[in-house]
């Protein structure tokens, strides 16, 4: 289909969406030049982690929810523990929040060094993929490869391993990485922010198509600098709550277009979690590095426009290095690799910032541990309202574009949000309907 | 140049185990292998080096039957980046990884991909009886791949050292 649609009645439909973590599809109604409809096809069953982990131990959710996603599994074991910990009344000391942020480290590198690399770069140079692309620019594969594998090896050092870390306990660590350990892996990561700083420059340098998101920005804010393992909840119209009131500022409802739970701010707001708006709630806290990286790509304090968010994931990637350096530098130890956690009964709540965005947890114990509730809110689920938002208004502006093109540049602007449909259930794929 | 083994998948979703529980059994199998698990398939190109003789085992999704068993030479030829080895539930499959690798010339001396049809990627799901009763076959299939490798670069191997002798007497055999 060759012809336009700002004329008549059309539907733009992905099937299979690529290049997104997990399955599921777009489908786009144009009708008299106008978009009537844009849904977010998310199709994977429902996943029934959180049935499961009812009747569990308390001391399990690290373990049994790393198993939701493969890319982020760090990020639900670290908003596990804080929930846990924080329904038990303890807190841990400060090298145990330090070696987290170290682990989280290790996955925002990952994540973020495959997502602009091998996943989001081929759209902006005009690729169908990573291997077509990487036929003329191995370059940028092979940084991105590597940068990765950097991710990959400060996870196993922290971690265990590095897909689904096995050191992570409630209350600490099984075993601390001794300073032998830690220091192995510096040159790697003095390799890593020369090689992230490049990317700054590279990304920086792609062009935009041109958009602004009105939506409200929410992101974690942390006295511990830049948002990773902990901080209260802030958003970019003044709103600030704590964790435990995140259930009674975000109302999530069922779709019958999908099997995620669509988030709302209050119930009907659509709201943007992720870089975006870390970034623009936070950019103060980044280290001198990444702020000059971010400065030299011409961002401002805030960066509005969603395709730009693969410019704010590299300045973010130097961060991530950078931070990691730093603890690593400073660290001289720990008096022990956990603390306890005796149960009790309670409601705890937790949420750190994964690669994507925020991530909530939320769980209520039996006195003697057992798990009686458990809410999780993964990032793309809370994006997805937002993600239709950006079509809707995309799509609208572009009519006049060939239909193969436009839905390229559909899916470009879904992968925005490095949608990790695993997590919010799983998969993706684009329609756009001809009526 | 060693000779590796590589298990994909994640044990604990359903059919996707299976690449794994092969690879488990060859590695009880055949002591002199290095045998390596990952769920993630773009690490397995960091593992392999240019000399290195490798095998993979892997859920694969192609619309045949479960338990049905594709053994594919990888250096010969390309992979189908479709659906292929759609057990793995994140954006870079096997066909991804490795066509990446042959692009950027990463790929190994050898590569045997032996896949194992597969069907469900149920959480915390066991394997269904189709796939689990094809693993024996897979665990031949790549013992076989191994010494077809091992046949073929001892005889690569010797001609180098025929080739090297001639050299030695000035290059005349």
């Amino acid at each position: 289909m060759t012809h336009k649609l700002n004329q008549g009645d059309h539907v733009l439909h992905v099937d299979t969406l690529a290049r997104v973590e997990g399955e599921g599809g777009m489908h786009v109604v144009v009708k008299d030049g106008l978009v009537a409809d844009v849904e977010l096809r998310i199709f994977e069953p429902p996943r029934f982690f959180e049935a499961f982990l009812r009747g569990r131990a308390w001391t399990e959710p690290p373990d049994i929810t790393a198993r939701i996603c493969g890319i982020c599994p760090v990020a639900y074991q670290m908003s596990s523990c804080l929930a846990i910990e924080d329904a038990c009344g303890v807190t841990v000391p400060e090298e145990i929040r330090l070696l987290r942020r170290l682990l989280y480290c290790g996955e925002w590198i990952e994540s973020h060094a495959l997502h602009i690399h091998l996943l989001h770069a081929p759209d902006f140079l005009g690729y169908a993929g990573a291997i077509e692309m990487a036929a003329d620019h191995g370059a940028i594969v092979e940084r991105g490869l590597l940068l990765k594998k950097t991710g990959n090896a400060l996870m196993t050092l922290v971690g265990g391993r590095a897909i689904h870390p096995v050191n992570v306990r409630v209350g600490g660590f099984y075993r601390l990485p001794t300073v032998e350990e830690l220091h192995s892996i510096r040159p790697a990561l003095d390799q890593a922010r020369d090689d992230a700083v490049a990317t700054v420059a590279l990304v920086g340098g792609l062009e935009f198509p041109d958009m602004v998101q009105p939506q409200e920005y929410v992101a974690l804010r942390s006295p511990h600098g830049y948002p990773l393992e902990s901080g209260s909840v802030v958003t970019s119209s003044g709103r600030a709550f704590e964790v435990a009131d995140f259930g009674a500022n975000v109302v999530e409802e069922h779709v019958a277009r999908s099997n995620a739970l669509h988030a709302h701010l209050d119930g009907t707001t659509p709201y943007v979690v992720g870089p975006l708006a870390r970034y623009a709630l936070n950019h103060d806290q980044l280290g001198p590095l990444a702020k000059q990286a971010a400065h030299d790509a011409g961002l401002g304090d805030e960066c509005r426009n969603p395709f730009q968010s693969i410019v704010v994931r590299a300045v973010e990637l130097v961060h991530a290095i950078d931070e990691a350096a730093r603890i690593i530098d400073a660290w001289d130890g720990a008096s022990a690799p956990f603390v306890d956690v005796p149960p009790r009964a309670g409601v705890g709540y937790g949420a750190t910032e994964a690669p994507r965005g925020l991530l909530y947890h939320r769980y209520e114990l039996a006195e003697d541990g057992t798990i009686l509730d458990a809410t999780i809110v993964p990032p793309t689920s809370q994006n997805q309202p937002s993600i239709e938002a950006d079509l809707r208004a995309f799509v609208q502006d572009r009519l006049d574009l060939p239909h193969e093109e436009l839905v390229r540049q559909c899916e470009q602007a879904i992968r925005n949000y490095d949608p990790c449909i695993s997590c919010a259930t799983h998969f993706l794929d684009l329609t756009v309907e001809e009526q | 140049m060693q000779v590796l083994v590589i298990g994909l998948g994640n044990p604990d979703r359903g059919d996707d185990a299976v690449g794994v529980e092969v690879a488990r059994q060859v590695a009880a199998e055949r002591l002199d292998v290095t045998v390596l698990e990952f769920d993630d398939p773009s690490e397995a190109i960091d593992a392999w080096e240019p000399d290195d003789s490798v095998v993979v085992a892997d859920a694969v999704s192609s619309g045949g039957h479960p338990g049905d068993i594709h053994v594919v030479d990888a250096i010969a030829h390309k992979l189908p980046t479709g659906r292929w080895s759609a057990g793995g539930t994140h954006a870079l499959g096997l066909a991804a990884a490795v066509e990446i690798a042959r692009a950027l010339g990463r790929l190994p001396r050898s590569l045997v991909v032996v896949g194992v049809e597969a069907k469900h990627f149920g959480h915390g799901t066991p394997m269904a009886d189709a796939v689990a009763a094809a693993v024996p076959a897979a665990v031949e299939a790549v013992l076989t791949a191994l010494d077809d490798a091992d046949a073929l670069f001892t005889a690569l191997d010797d001609a180098d050292v025929v080739d090297a002798a001639i050299d030695d007497l000035g290059g005349e055999p």
